[in-house]
């Protein structure tokens, strides 16, 4: 049973939001969509827990985004195990390309710590208030103010002086010790 | 509900930032979206309806 009929087509309502949601925090098309699906999962067993009537687009960030964080932290300790062999996977661009302008954008957006990544875009494309956003990101609505700012100043700037390098993905140096422990 | 007060608004119509930002996003929101999501969906609604099915009695 649903937590009222209807909440099926809401979840797939969603889909499209939570999917820009999903690329903008992994910077993957493929790990967005494994996110999202597994939120779908989640949100699907866990449904009892919203309230009907409250922010749905809310509730299912919330739980997109602790899945981020959680995969991430698990991924960080696969990284470290496999020795860096997953390090290629973790910077592939998602397929959108747009304009050369566009592509520009994003791969600044790319550069933004998370917290200030997924800041901006709650506030400045997903169309949450500061106050949704903050219940988001689990932390004060002033937190959430001072990394929108951060990421649009730091955004400026990487747009200023970007143009004659192509930065890609940041080369993650997870340079583990190959240092084999043979007694 | 948005309600941006007397805050005067860092992503507005005259931030290129903010422009850069919708329209970045905007793409992604209206990209197709795979099947797969609403397929998940039936295949969870099924299981739930069985299941509620099943503990009727």
């Amino acid at each position: 049973m649903s937590v009222y009929p209807g909440f099926r087509d809401d979840l797939l309502a969603a889909v499209p939001s939570l999917r820009a949601f999903a690329v903008s925090l992994s910077k993957s098309a493929d790990r967005a969509d494994d996110l999202v699906q597994e939120s779908l999962v989640k949100a699907w067993d866990k449904q009892n827990s919203y309230q009907p009537g409250t922010n749905l687009k809310a509730w299912l960030f919330t739980i997109l985004r602790n899945e981020f964080y959680s995969q991430m932290r698990k991924r960080k300790r696969e990284v470290e195990d496999a020795d860096g062999a997953i390090t290629g996977r973790l910077s592939v661009h998602p397929a959108q390309e747009g304009s050369v302008d566009l592509k520009d954008f994003r791969r600044a957006l790319e550069q933004l710590p998370e917290d200030q990544r997924e800041a901006i875009i709650l506030i400045g494309a997903s169309g949450f208030s500061y106050e949704e956003a903050a219940e988001i990101c689990d932390c004060a609505v002033g937190t959430i103010k001072s990394r929108v700012s951060r990421a649009r100043t730091r955004l400026q700037e990487i747009l200023e002086i970007s143009g004659e390098g192509d930065f890609g993905p940041d080369a993650i140096s997870t340079q583990i010790t190959n240092t084999a422990f043979i007694a | 509900m948005t309600r941006r007060g007397k805050d005067e608004d860092p992503l507005g119509a005259n931030s290129e930032i903010g422009r850069k930002l919708r329209q970045y996003y905007d793409d992604l929101v209206t990209e197709d979206i795979p099947d797969r999501f609403s397929d998940l969906l039936n295949q969870l609604e099924q299981k739930s309806g069985a299941e509620t099915a099943g503990n009727k009695d």
